[in-house]
């Protein structure tokens, strides 16, 4: 039976990276690790985890990469993104900060990166940073409903993960609807439509992780290096 | 108040008149663009100085962005190949034909105009390339108008007249969401979210109608009552054509015109967003 693990928001850590693999090895059975991007970041140097993630040890699962926020704004600032810099970055925590994103990543890495893709589907699943929207979307729990059932129709998936708050939730759409009603040069038209069943889940960053079966819909949100308590901690 | 709103102009003088006209003899006084002055039609430096003369507060459409900014939209700038090529066509046309202090009039232009809980925009709240089609998703449709903060979003873009009344919304949600310290328990909260009224008006065409009539078309609302009439206004169709032909621009665009009707100009995909 398929069981994903979901990461993103290392920025560099190896030892995170490192934690999350140990957990998956010894007791998760877990067949495909996503990792949904910010795999760099500022704070530290990011090489060594970037080699890691391009060459798997025997034996261990092989990453299936996203591109996250950092990424993006690193490939913009060394020229990947046709006339756009690192403006967002700049913006936010300013120069030095682009400085420091510069330092942290090896030039001979931006090959990998750029060859990174924007989202996943897989079967009624999109893997996303942010969302369908932008890779800076940030979705959380308290994100407008509306907001997130509109993320969900862009991509016309039941499920979407996303990483960018960096938050563990799920957003269960379970009911509901909106009565539409059209009037044009060929008349007046009813329609009622109804809410989907259809979830927004936020995966975490760092050392918390998600484990997703998709076979009987359970999800996990854990912590690696952490004792588990899968039982409190999971939903089906 | 009663207030009128035009859109996709298309370089068609002789419907833009007619429109006005239509719009002078009822006493209207406050008018609204849409944009895409420009692009298919023969008179793009008479629409827009026509336009410029009025005064008509006007935002910009993606012809209007295109022709300058260049031909770089994704391809949801164009629904199909075929109106890809044509497009081309009366794109460089149309560059060569319009003055540079036009250009810099069309430059000039915001993306959306507001006046107080109204919305005026070319395509969608998120780009001037997005259709809003009238079938779209309901939920889709709403999120445009109430994530952009406002009531009534006018739009234009798909040259097709509709108002749409999204009511009585409702999104019931159960949310689960892991406390911050490791090892704790899930918090599930159910809450329902109750969705407000909100109205999507769109403006139809001026020069370019595509509702299967020749005729031009626009909207007036009126802000008190809320009545919205979709105005068709006959004009001169057949000399439009005949000049279409004799410039030596594509003759299907003379076709549409003269059938008020395109099949390739459908939005494959409605909810796709313009990744420019």
């Amino acid at each position: 039976m398929a069981r994903w693990a979901l990461i993103s928001g290392l920025r560099g850590d190896l030892e995170a990276y490192e934690a999350i693999q140990a957990d998956l090895r010894h007791t998760r059975r877990v067949d495909t690790l996503f990792v949904l991007g910010d795999v760099i970041g500022p704070e530290r140097e990011c090489n060594a985890l970037l080699e890691r993630l391009q060459k798997p040890r025997r034996g261990e699962l092989e990453p299936q990469c996203l591109y996250g926020w950092w990424e993006d704004q690193l490939l913009a600032e060394r020229g990947h993104r046709g006339g756009r810099r690192a403006d967002a970055l700049r913006l936010s925590q300013g120069e030095a900060a682009v400085d420091a994103l510069l330092q942290a990543v090896d030039p001979g890495h931006m090959g990998w990166l750029a060859a990174l893709q924007f989202g996943f589907i897989e079967l009624d699943c999109a893997l996303l940073h942010g969302s369908s929207a932008a890779v800076d979307d940030s979705l959380g729990p308290d994100s407008s409903p509306l907001l997130l059932l509109d993320r969900l129709t862009r991509m016309d998936v039941n499920r979407l993960f996303t990483a960018r708050s960096g938050q563990q939730f799920r957003v269960e759409l379970s009911g509901g609807g909106v009565e539409s009603q059209v009037r044009d040069l060929e008349g007046q038209r009813h329609h009622q439509q109804s809410v989907p069943q259809r979830q927004v889940i936020g995966i975490g960053a760092g050392v918390h992780y998600t484990l997703y079966d998709p076979g009987s819909d359970r999800l996990d949100f854990l912590s690696a290096g952490c004792k588990p308590k899968l039982r409190a901690r999971g939903f089906a | 108040m009663a207030h009128a709103v035009i859109s996709c102009l298309h370089a068609n003088l002789a419907a833009l008149e007619a429109v006005l006209a239509d719009i002078d003899q009822q006493g209207i006084a406050t008018i609204t663009c849409l944009g895409d002055l420009v692009g298919y039609g023969l008179q793009p430096n008479e629409v827009v100085d026509l336009v410029r003369q009025r005064a008509i507060p006007t935002c910009q459409g993606c012809w209007d962005e295109d022709i300058i900014e260049g031909l770089n939209a994704c391809d949801c700038s164009y629904p199909s190949q075929l109106a890809e090529r044509r497009g081309h066509l009366a794109h460089q046309w149309t560059a060569e034909q319009l003055s540079e202090e036009n250009k810099a009039f069309l430059a000039s232009l915001p993306l959306s105009l507001r006046r107080d809980r109204l919305l005026f925009v070319h395509g969608s709240p998120n780009s001037q390339h997005e259709y809003l089609l009238p079938d779209m998703d309901a939920f889709a449709a709403l999120e445009r108008v109430e994530s952009a903060g406002a009531e009534t979003l006018f739009c234009g873009h798909t040259h097709r007249p509709y108002v749409r009344e999204l009511r009585d919304g409702s999104i019931r949600v159960r949310v689960r969401q892991m406390p911050g310290e490791p090892g704790g328990v899930a918090e599930a909260e159910d809450t329902e979210l109750r969705l407000p009224l909100r109205r999507i008006i769109n403006a139809g065409s001026v020069g370019e109608p595509r509702h299967g009539n020749t005729q031009a078309t626009y909207v007036i609302h009126d802000e008190d009552t809320g009545a919205v009439a979709i105005r068709e206004v006959p004009y001169e169709v057949e000399r439009t054509c005949s000049a279409i032909v004799d410039a030596g621009l594509p003759t299907i665009f003379a076709w549409r015109l003269r059938h008020g009707f395109e099949y390739a100009e459908r939005a494959d995909d409605a909810s796709h967003v313009c990744e420019r």
